[in-house]
């Protein structure tokens, strides 16, 4: 799965830590996410939707592997 | 994300403790048996069996309390990478078992091989895979 999270905090000038904070996880979970080393839960992935305020298919899309 | 059964943070550093304190303990008590002679009675509840019963308590006690202690933020990344860990600890005890189980018969030393490496590979592996996420974070 990819995700355009870096890109996002880039447009909402975020840092991983402002968006750790926000949805209450630990910034090297955001850093993880970000590099495609792990894949969030959906609830995970709703959280980080909602802070960027656009649908969750917006941020993450699937690759050609899943 | 709520973790069930673990113990508080702190736990980790008690547990610590208690490994670190019964190393000297043993070692102690190892030279004085070199002193003496291992000749103590067999048996149960005898003083050898009452000082090994304690020693290996506080490590096993001391090993269980760090490796499953909270760590400062709970989320669900932490529990996916202790779960990975679980599962390579008991892949690498089965070999252990496998292969000492094959190639010795000292059954009190294997039992007290089962004790330590699930643990001990278990904290190493875990630490080692935050250690390597807390150092990507700064590159």
């Amino acid at each position: 799965m990819k995700n355009n999270i870096r890109v996002e905090r880039a447009i909402k000038n975020i840092t991983q830590a402002d968006l750790a904070q926000a949805i209450g996880v630990s910034r090297q979970t955001i850093n993880t996410i970000e590099s495609n080393r792990y894949v969030p839960s959906t609830v995970l992935a709703l959280k980080i939707a909602r802070v960027f305020g656009k649908p969750v298919e917006e941020i993450f899309t699937l690759d050609e592997e899943d | 994300m709520k973790s069930l059964f673990l113990f508080p943070y702190w736990g980790r550093y008690l547990g610590y403790f208690l490994v670190v304190v019964h190393i000297p303990i043993v070692l102690y008590k190892k030279q004085l048996m070199g002193m003496h002679g291992d000749s103590m009675a067999d048996g149960i509840f005898n003083g050898r069996h009452l000082f090994f019963m304690s020693t290996t308590l506080l490590m096993a006690i001391g090993l269980f309390i760090a490796a499953f202690s909270k760590e400062k933020i709970e989320d669900e990344q932490i529990v996916r990478l202790r779960l990975d860990s679980l599962q390579w600890s008991v892949y690498v005890n089965f070999l252990f078992l496998i292969v000492s189980l094959i190639f010795s018969t000292d059954t009190e030393h294997i039992l007290f091989l089962n004790l330590l490496v699930p643990l001990v590979f278990f904290i190493i592996r875990f630490r080692w895979k935050i250690f390597q996420n807390n150092r990507l974070i700064k590159e």
